[in-house]
C-alpha cells in the first residue's frame, strides 16, 4: 500500500545527494567558517570587555553578542545558500530532460514540487541543525535561553521555505537554470535591501506628517522581509537592548513606538513576518504546481478524479 | 486498444494535428512514419497525457483521455526521442525511482525492475551509474523504465534515433519480445526497413494528416500495384528479354549482363505462370526473386501526394 508521507521525489533527491563527500564536505566547511567567525568575535567583545572592564554581566553580555553575531551570519548564510539549492529544481528537470517522464508517472504535480522543495530544504536544515552545538556554546555564558534558539531556529527554517519557494517558482517560470538563480538572488536583493529602504521611506513619511500620527504603522513591504522579522526576535531576545521596539526600522526612523491596538497588531512584529512569509510562500508553490501540469486543460479533471479516487 | 478520432492540436495559427484518425488492435506493433516535422511527436505526447487536444477523442483500451488521464498514465509506457536518465543515479535505482512514482511497492517494484533489467541484458549493469552507460544501453534501460508499471500500451518515439545498427537490432529483439508478451506498441522510426519488418501495420503522417495507414504488405500492394521480380539467366538473355516483352503482365524490364529486372501487373499467381512460361520456353533460369516491398519509397511517395485512404 502506498504511503501518503513516501514521495519518490524526496527520497530519491535525498538519497543522491547526501551520498559521496560533498554533503560531508559542505557541512564541514559551513561549520569552520561559522566557528571562526564566532571564534574572532568572541575573542573581539572579550578585549571590548577588558578594556571597559570587567563587570557583573560581563559573560551574559559577550554570550548575547556572540549568538547575535552568529544569528546574523547563519541568517545571511541561509540568504545565500537557499537559492542556489532551489532555484533549479525544476528547470535543471527540464535541461536534463526528465520532467516529461515524471509527469507521466502517477504523481502529481504538487507532490513533485514538494519533493523538490524539501529535498533541496533537506540540506539547508542538515547545516541549520548541525550549527545547533554551535549556538549551544552560548547557553554557557548565559543571557540566552534554550527557547530563544529554538525560536530562532523555526524563523530559519521558515525563512528558507520563503526562500526556497521562491526559487522553485523561478525555477518553474524560467526553463534555464542560470536565469532563474540569477533572477531568484534579484529577488532575494529587493526583499533584503530594497523593500528595507522603501519601507524606511514609507515609514518617515508617514511619521513626518504635521498632525504626528500616533498610530501603530509598518507598511506590507516590510512584512515580506525576513530580515526585518530576524531583526525584531533579536532585538525581543536581547531584552530590546540593542534595537527599539519597531527593530531596526524603528532605530531608522527614530520611532520609539506606540501602544499596538488589535490582536493582530499585538502580536509580534516576527511572528506576522514568518506568517506573511509562509503564505507568499504556498502561494508560490501552488502557482509552481499549476504552471508544470502537464496538461493544464485536463488539471480539473485530474483534480476531480483524485478527490474521488 | 488505442483508438484516435478527428484529433487537433493547433498552436496559435499552426495546426501540428490535423483531424487526425488512428486504430491500434490490441497486441499490434503499429509503425507511426513521418517527416520531421509531421506531427508524430506532438500525437504521442498528447497520448501519453503530456498535451491537452485541441479537439477530437483519443481513447486508450477504453478510457477515454480527456476523462481519466491518470487512468491512462496507469496504462500507457512513453518513451520519448531523448534519454531522459539521472546521471547521479545507479541502474537499479533509477527503475526503482520510477517504480515508486508509479505507487509500486518496495519489493514488488525491486522483483519487477530485476525481470526488466534481465529482458533488456542490463542485469550486470545494476549497480553501474547511468552515466556511465552506452548510448545503447540508455536506451535500453529508458526502454526498461516505460515498462517499470507493466503498461498494456507503449508509445515510443523514436527508439532506436542515433543508434549504431548492434543497438538497432537489441532494441528491435526486445520490440518482438514485448509483442510476444502481448504489449501493444505505438512505435515511430526514420529507419524504414526496420519498421517494416517488426510492424502489424503502419500509418504514415504528413502535415498532421494519416495520409496512409494498413499492413504493410496492403500498402506496397496497394500503392505500388505492380511487383518487381529480379531474375538470373544462364545464357540466352536476348531471347529471355524478347519472350518477357511479349507477356501482357510486364511493363518494364532492366537489363544488366545475366539479370534482368521485370516489373509486372498482377499477383503471385501471375508470377509463378511467368516464370512457367520462361522454364517451359528452355529459358535457363537460375534465380527467380519477387523483391520486398520498399516502404521508403512509398514514403517518399505519399509525404508529397493528397491524403489517401485505404
Amino acid at each position: 500500500m502506498k504511503k501518503w508521507y513516501y514521495n519518490p521525489v524526496l527520497a530519491s533527491s535525498l538519497k543522491t545527494r547526501m551520498r559521496g563527500w560533498r554533503t560531508a564536505a559542505s557541512v564541514t566547511a559551513y561549520l569552520g567558517v561559522m566557528l571562526f567567525i564566532a571564534y574572532i568575535f568572541f575573542k573581539i567583545y572579550i578585549e571590548a570587555q577588558a578594556i571597559n572592564g570587567i563587570s557583573v554581566n560581563a559573560n551574559q553580555s559577550v554570550g548575547l553578542q556572540v549568538y547575535l553575531t552568529l544569528a546574523i551570519i547563519q541568517f545571511a548564510l541561509i540568504l545565500l545558500i537557499t537559492p542556489a539549492q532551489t532555484a533549479g529544481v525544476v528547470s535543471s528537470e527540464r535541461e536534463m530532460q526528465t520532467l516529461d517522464l515524471l509527469l507521466c508517472t502517477k504523481m502529481s504535480s504538487a507532490a513533485i514540487i514538494m519533493g523538490k522543495l524539501l529535498s533541496s530544504l533537506g540540506f539547508i536544515l542538515l547545516l541549520i541543525i548541525a550549527s545547533i552545538p554551535l549556538f549551544s556554546l552560548v547557553l554557557l555564558f548565559g543571557g540566552i535561553a534554550l527557547e530563544d534558539i529554538a525560536i530562532l531556529f523555526l524563523f530559519y527554517i521558515v525563512t528558507a521555505f520563503g526562500v526556497g519557494s521562491i526559487g522553485v517558482f523561478y525555477s518553474t517560470l524560467f526553463k534555464r537554470t542560470v536565469v532563474s538563480t540569477v533572477v531568484t538572488y534579484v529577488t532575494i536583493f529587493f526583499l533584503g535591501i530594497v523593500s528595507v529602504v522603501l519601507g524606511t521611506y514609507m515609514m518617515a513619511m508617514h511619521y513626518s506628517q504635521p498632525s504626528q500620527p500616533a498610530d501603530y504603522y509598518i507598511p506590507f513591504i516590510l512584512y515580506i522581509n525576513p530580515g526585518v522579522g530576524l531583526a525584531d526576535l533579536l532585538s525581543t531576545q536581547a531584552g530590546g537592548q540593542y534595537v527599539l521596539p519597531y527593530g531596526i526600522i524603528g532605530l531608522l526612523i527614530g520611532q520609539v513606538g506606540n501602544i499596538p491596538q488589535g490582536w493582530f497588531q499585538q502580536l509580534p512584529f516576527w511572528v506576522k513576518n514568518i506568517g506573511v512569509i509562509s503564505i507568499i510562500a504556498t502561494l508560490l508553490l501552488v502557482i509552481s504546481t499549476w504552471s508544470i501540469r502537464p496538461n493544464k486543460r485536463m488539471g480539473a479533471r485530474i483534480w476531480k478524479v483524485r478527490r474521488s479516487g | 486498444m488505442l483508438i484516435i478520432r478527428d484529433l487537433v492540436k493547433r498552436y496559435g495559427n499552426f495546426t501540428a494535428v490535423d483531424h487526425l484518425n488512428m486504430h491500434v488492435q490490441r497486441g499490434q506493433i503499429f509503425g507511426f512514419i513521418g517527416p520531421n516535422g509531421a506531427g508524430k511527436t506532438t500525437t504521442m505526447k498528447i497520448i501519453a497525457t503530456l498535451l491537452a487536444p485541441t479537439s477530437g477523442q483519443v481513447m486508450v483500451d477504453g478510457v477515454e483521455l480527456q476523462k481519466d488521464p491518470i487512468k491512462i498514465r496507469e496504462k500507457i509506457g512513453y518513451m520519448p526521442d531523448f534519454f531522459g536518465v539521472y546521471d547521479n543515479l545507479k541502474v537499479m535505482e533509477y527503475l526503482d525511482f520510477y517504480g515508486s512514482a508509479y505507487g509500486i511497492e518496495y519489493r514488488q517494484r525491486r522483483r519487477i525492475a530485476e525481470d526488466l533489467l534481465e529482458l533488456v541484458d542490463l542485469r550486470d549493469k545494476k549497480d553501474a551509474y547511468v552515466d556511465t552507460l552506452s548510448r545503447g544501453m540508455k536506451q535500453r534501460l529508458c526502454l526498461a523504465r516505460c515498462l517499470i508499471h507493466n503498461p498494456e500500451l507503449l508509445i515510443l518515439d523514436e527508439p532506436a534515433s542515433g543508434m549504431d545498427p548492434r543497438a538497432r537490432a537489441e532494441i528491435k529483439g526486445i520490440l518482438k519480445e514485448l509483442k510476444r508478451m502481448g504489449k501493444t506498441i505505438l512505435i515511430s522510426s526514420h529507419i524504414l526497413a526496420e519498421l517494416s519488418e517488426i510492424c502489424d501495420c503502419v500509418g504514415i503522417i504528413d502535415r498532421g494528416r494519416m495520409v496512409v495507414q494498413g499492413s504493410v504488405d496492403h500498402i506496397v500492394r496497394r500503392m505500388e500495384g505492380e511487383a518487381v521480380v529480379r531474375l538470373k539467366v544462364l545464357r540466352d538473355v536476348d531471347r529471355a528479354v524478347k519472350l518477357l516483352k511479349e507477356q501482357p503482365m510486364v511493363t518494364g524490364i532492366v537489363q544488366e549482363e545475366q539479370f534482368l529486372e521485370v516489373t509486372c501487373k498482377g499477383n503471385d499467381e501471375e508470377l509463378w505462370k511467368l516464370l512457367r512460361t520462361l522454364v517451359n520456353s528452355e529459358i535457363p533460369v537460375i534465380s527467380f526473386n519477387k523483391a520486398e516491398g520498399n516502404l521508403e519509397h512509398i514514403f517518399m511517395e505519399v509525404t508529397s501526394d493528397e491524403e489517401m485512404v485505404l
